[in-house]
């Protein structure tokens, strides 16, 4: 039992703390517990490449995404529009900061910090520009990973939508489409990113000295 | 083909939750050789916390369900609303898709999330008829549905910014917006602080003993 003691070659379920041989993993393929079931190891498939260019989408649609009008309406001859961000700006203006500021953080503040930190992550990896204070970068990038809630708000505005029709005359701007994309992006950006891969890396370059 | 399966814990070992590093455990806390993170080979108190945010999201659940949710105000006249009367509007108008799905969201994750919570917290405390590989698929779910319940709040969020059209329509937040997000915001949380290992450890402690006996 004490080979398989070198904490090199195991890896336990985070589900069960079963313990495994790490398996070696071709591009594509998962591990996964017999226990449980869950997914112990992931190989996934160009995992850097793809996380990179991801995210540079990500970001050129970020801009067009949060700040142009995602619906109007026209009611009494009126026409009013939001995007993302007047979301968080009128509900400042109306007092209710407590919505204000949780809309920002979940909606905005995360999803955005997640893209950049998917973008430097994928970018310091692609062009070899390894450091060491990638180690925290990556583990805080971790603390995000339950905190954003573009899809949630996706179908807010799809229920919105309904909400509206019924008296008032409705339109969808080019701001809806946008942050489709950019919900698609920034999604996609951060499930590509293959984090036992970037790990078993970082440990490589910065710890070796102890085995 | 449990008796061949041995996990971290018994061989002395911890799992780093971040960086999934395999560790020796020589101190508690350990800090992770890889991250450098300082980690419990189980979450602390774990069970102790998942009831604590549990009951707190329980609570704000009830005046989150009280309180009315938004005001529409036309010509000056406000007309409150409340989730449940909100649902009711759209089952009125026919809406019954956009009805259902408000309801699951905002009444039935919840509840779900909070019971089910509970449930696993009854059944590491008792361990009986422990089906780990069950609950543990519960578990999963119930971490899925984290963000879903605040679809309702985002509605909110976005009606109020777009009717805005001065004394003729607007549209205000109600207070139970504050005590719905709360109620996500806990049972996140408290799904967070549940240790799902604690099923399979406490499954091992009872097949030990049945063996034990016979």
């Amino acid at each position: 039992m004490d080979n398989r003691l070198n904490t090199k070659h195991i890896v336990a379920c985070h589900l069960c703390d079963a313990l495994y041989d790490k398996p070696h993993l071709k591009q594509g393929q998962t591990a996964k517990c017999n226990r449980c079931g869950s997914t112990l190891v992931e190989r996934k498939v160009d995992s850097i490449n793809r996380s990179f260019y991801w995210s540079i989408a990500g970001i050129i649609l970020l801009a067009p995404g949060i700040l142009l009008p995602i619906i109007g309406v026209t009611l009494a001859k009126q026409y009013h529009h939001a995007s993302l961000l007047d979301c968080v700006v009128v509900l400042i203006e109306r007092g209710f900061f407590m919505i204000a500021t949780l809309l920002f953080l979940f909606a905005i503040a995360v999803p955005v910090v997640r893209l950049f930190g998917a973008f430097y992550i994928s970018f310091s990896f692609k062009y070899n520009r390894l450091k060491p204070s990638m180690l925290n970068f990556f583990r805080a990038y971790h603390h995000l990973d339950n905190w954003a809630m573009l899809n949630v708000f996706m179908l807010g505005i799809v229920v919105s939508m309904y909400k509206l029709l019924d008296d008032t005359e409705l339109t969808i701007n080019l701001g809806l489409f946008s942050f489709t994309l950019f919900l698609i992006t920034s999604t996609m950006a951060s499930t590509t990113l293959d984090q036992d891969y970037i790990w078993d890396k970082l440990e490589r370059e910065f710890i070796d000295d102890d085995s | 083909m449990s008796s061949l399966m041995t996990t971290a814990k018994q061989n002395g070992l911890g799992l780093c939750p971040k960086c999934h590093k395999v560790n020796k455990i020589e101190s508690e806390p350990q800090q992770c050789s890889r991250c450098h993170g300082w980690f419990y080979p189980r979450k602390r108190n774990s069970i102790q916390y998942t009831l604590a945010w549990n009951i707190a999201a329980l609570l704000s659940f009830i005046p989150a369900n009280l309180y009315p949710i938004m005001i529409i105000y036309s010509l000056g006249i406000g007309d409150e609303s409340t989730i449940l009367s909100g649902i009711g509007q759209f089952v009125d108008q026919g809406l019954y898709p956009i009805a259902v799905i408000i309801f699951t969201a905002s009444i039935i994750v919840p509840l779900v999330k909070i019971a089910g919570l509970f449930l696993l917290v009854y059944k590491v405390q008792t361990g009986v008829r422990l089906k780990p590989d069950k609950h543990s698929k519960l578990y999963h779910v119930l971490e899925f549905l984290g963000p879903w319940s605040m679809l309702d709040v985002f509605v909110v969020a976005l009606l109020v910014a777009v009717v805005e059209l001065g004394i003729i329509t607007s549209v205000a937040a109600g207070p139970a917006i504050n005590y719905f997000t709360l109620t996500v915001i806990f049972t996140m949380i408290a799904a967070n602080s549940f240790d799902p290992r604690l099923l399979w450890d406490k499954k091992e402690i009872n097949d030990d003993m049945f063996k034990g006996k016979q």
